[in-house]
């Protein structure tokens, strides 16, 4: 009787599997996708194309209106790189179009695409430098941070100039949007690149008040070239300016958050370089509250080696001249980050460079009053800066 | 229909079988919900306090048990309180078990709709789900604990797995201060990370189920079965705190998932790893809808003194409806609270009263 009642049990069973085996539900097949890598936000200047768009649409025309312009790779682009001897075609189809928001602009590009769009392996969101400025981040990345499509893991860069740019390439079997992330990596290699700002970190940043930096880019002749750092304000969530290179050289040494790059500097009296490579990097900010006196010493420690130096009255072999040359590798980081300190504290008056996350977690109560305020209270702080540098070998020359 | 003399379970099942009990919905928005409440990175600590409340719960729900080694809280609450309030309180612990496997239910299947099955209906999703259960449970708690026993250990190791792979976008800093505004934060906190420890409960029948020699255990099994949920959520709250930073915690839907899909770890055979916790989640998912779904039928199986296999039938449609019910997503996120409220009355409050009244009894007598 048991026996009975498993085997028929077994039988539904079969019977009822055959309901799944019918394939996927929701299927889509690889040939008929178009594979967002890259997406660039421009705010429109262009006044004709708001015309075109208000003939279509009959749209109220005081809006501001924004590009966007979406990398594809699809089945043509990838296959066309390998087959040799036919005329070359870009690895990529970029693929622009313009609106009021951002999702109903997406979608129109249905109208010029025939491959349906897929954004799971979005690696990158650059955002123009008009765009930035005109629009508050939090609006304009709502989408993104909303649709599932769009993994967290994607970075957000700032363009200098039209993001639109950015995404296009001389070379033709480069895709940008690629070469972008893999750029991105340099950061474990030089000061002047930021740690890559993923849209999970973003998301953090932008419900808080605190100001932050995005990696700037910006296009040279058809060729991207990192060009340091876009300031983004805390309050308006507006891009407030640009730091340099050097500037943001001077940002990683106070943030202490570098995995190697060179300090330059030049022996005192003549101006032969020396160059210091960085193995290791370590900051401490240190907050002092007294009353309603707050002021910061940033206490910056490094080792490294003397990577190059032109010297020709000096040899590595003599401690001396490794002093000689602590010392004006110091003064050289000294400079750096008093340059960058006067820049966003009197200039842009932001906080990007991690001060209030000190305060944050060493005076949690006297931040909690401050923080509403911060960049305001941060622009007129006084801070102190101590570096030491130490030199612990000089290769296998010793000239 | 009593309970088949033959159909019971070790002490180390009964621990297997709370642990997937306990782990379930809670462990993908426990970051968040706590977060609201605390508003400072000290989480983890309420999460802790949470764990040794459920504890202290649990060992009472146990003793009591405890006293009437062989008979379920639905016949034993009829010989402490009579049995009309006995009736009662079992019918509100019944419709309880089932409210709870509906809301699993249709968790799952707001989850998968968004993150594995776009586009395919709800009822699609949620159906095979729904029969799959009454298969396992119409065979009794042995064949559930065995299926448990199975389930554990994958997700144990593949929970481990992803979460020490996200530490590459750990900051240490969105974790301090520690403390720094205070105890008060953390215990506003307390309340809802207690939440997330809903399980000991079925330790109110699990106890009668458990074998002859074991059942002195009972208490090692609800210490055992607590602590490793406890780690669990630790590591994910600390985990997800970590990556995204309280201010970003609180705007994800659905922080756990957001935290294992915002990194990526090239070279090895996946790139990405929220697929492995889907896969773990909806095996836990599917273990608390089921024991619930089982507890609730041998429920009214023994209040209407009847075979159990006709409730289980008659149980399916109404956790169908019943998880259809919430209209959106705000909505099943209030059901949750809502059954978290009455879990606090229902096994914070009733066991210590019950267990007072029984010893009374037994002094009297």
């Amino acid at each position: 009787m048991k026996l009975n009642n498993m085997k028929g049990r077994f039988r539904l069973g079969l019977l009822l599997s055959l309901l799944l085996l019918t394939g996927c539900w929701s299927s889509k097949e690889i040939e008929d996708l178009g594979l967002i890598v890259g997406t660039s936000l421009d705010l429109e200047t262009d006044s004709s194309s708001r015309e075109v768009l208000e003939e279509q649409e009959a749209n109220n025309s005081n809006k501001e209106l924004i590009t966007i312009t979406n990398q594809f790779v699809t089945s043509e682009t990838t296959g066309s790189g390998a087959k040799e001897g036919k005329k070359e075609q870009k690895a990529y189809k970029n693929v622009s179009e313009t609106g009021e928001a951002v999702l109903p602009t997406l979608r129109s590009m249905i109208e010029k695409n025939d491959k349906r769009a897929f954004a799971e392996h979005s690696k990158v969101i650059v955002i123009g430098e008009n765009f930035a400025s005109t629009f508050n981040l939090t609006q304009t990345m709502d989408f993104f941070l909303r649709e599932i499509e769009m993994r967290p893991s994607g970075l957000l860069l700032i363009a200098k100039n039209r993001a639109s740019n950015i995404l296009e390439s001389i070379e033709p079997t480069t895709i940008p949007a690629f070469q972008l992330v893999e750029m991105m990596k340099g950061h474990k290699r030089t000061t002047k690149i930021l740690p890559p700002m993923t849209l999970a970190k973003l998301q953090g940043k932008l419900n808080s008040r605190a100001s932050f930096l995005l990696q700037s880019v910006t296009s040279e002749n058809g060729e991207m070239k990192f060009a340091g750092a876009a300031v983004i304000e805390g309050k308006t969530k507006k891009l407030r300016g640009f730091l340099t290179g050097k500037e943001l050289e001077g940002i990683t040494w106070i943030t202490g958050e570098g995995k190697g790059g060179l300090v330059p500097s030049y022996y005192e009296g003549t101006d032969q370089p020396i160059i210091y490579e960085i193995l290791s990097m370590k900051s401490k900010i240190i907050p002092h509250v007294d009353g309603d006196n707050i002021s910061f010493n940033v206490k910056i420690e490094s080792e490294g080696r003397i990577a190059e130096h032109w010297v020709l009255s000096e040899k590595t072999f003599d401690n001396k001249f490794l002093k000689k040359a602590e010392r004006a590798t110091e003064k050289e980081v000294e400079r750096l980050v008093k340059n960058v300190l006067e820049k966003i504290q009197k200039e842009y008056q932001t906080d990007v460079s991690g001060f209030g996350t000190r305060l944050r977690i060493e005076y949690p109560k006297v931040w909690k009053k401050l923080k509403k305020d911060w960049d305001q209270t941060f622009s007129e702080v006084p801070i102190q800066c101590e570096v030491k540098i130490t030199i612990k070998d000089y290769g296998t020359s010793g000239e | 229909m009593m309970i088949n003399s033959q159909d019971k379970i070790t002490a180390s099942q009964a621990v297997v079988v709370l642990v997937n009990y306990i782990l379930a919905t809670g462990i993908l928005t426990l970051p968040r919900t706590s977060v609201e409440k605390v508003k400072s990175p000290d989480v983890w600590i309420s999460v802790f306090l949470g764990g040794i409340i459920a504890i202290i719960a649990a060992v009472i729900i146990v003793k009591l048990s405890q006293k009437y080694p062989d008979k379920t809280f639905y016949q034993y609450s009829q010989d402490i309180v009579g049995k009309w309030a006995g009736w009662f309180l079992s019918l509100l612990i019944i419709v309880y078990f089932i409210t709870i496997s509906a809301f699993e239910v249709r968790i799952m299947a707001e989850v998968t709709s968004i993150f594995l099955l776009e586009g395919t209906p709800t009822w699609a999703i949620i159906l095979p789900f729904l029969w799959i259960g009454l298969y396992l449970i119409s065979s009794g708690i042995n064949a559930i604990a065995r299926l448990f026993e199975i389930i554990f250990p994958i997700t144990f190791v593949l929970f481990l797995l992803v979460a020490l792979m996200s530490m590459g976008i750990f900051e240490i800093d969105n974790l301090r201060p520690v403390l720094g505004l205070g105890v008060m934060p953390v215990l506003k906190g307390v309340k809802t990370a207690t939440l997330a420890f809903l399980g000991p409960e079925i330790m109110l029948l699990l106890v009668a189920l458990m074998k002859q020699s074991e059942k002195t255990k009972a208490v090692k099994v609800v210490l055992v079965g607590l602590t490793i949920p406890l780690i669990f959520y630790v590591i994910t709250v600390v985990m997800v705190i970590g990556a995204l930073s309280i201010d970003g915690v609180v705007t994800r839907t659905w922080p756990t998932l957001e935290l294992m899909r915002s990194f990526e770890i090239p070279g090895l055979i996946f790139e990405r790893f929220e697929s492995f916790l889907l896969v773990i989640w909806i095996m836990q998912i599917f273990a608390t809808f089921t024991i619930t779904y089982f507890a609730a039928a041998l429920g009214l199986a023994q209040l209407f003194k009847k075979n159990i296999q006709p409730f289980i039938f008659g149980l399916l449609p109404i956790i169908y409806i019943i998880s259809m019910t919430p209209k959106n997503i705000n909505d099943l996120f209030k059901f949750g609270d809502m059954i978290g409220n009455a879990a606090l009355y229902l096994f914070g409050v009733f066991p210590v009263i019950l267990l007072f009244i029984s010893k009374l009894k037994g002094r009297k007598t």
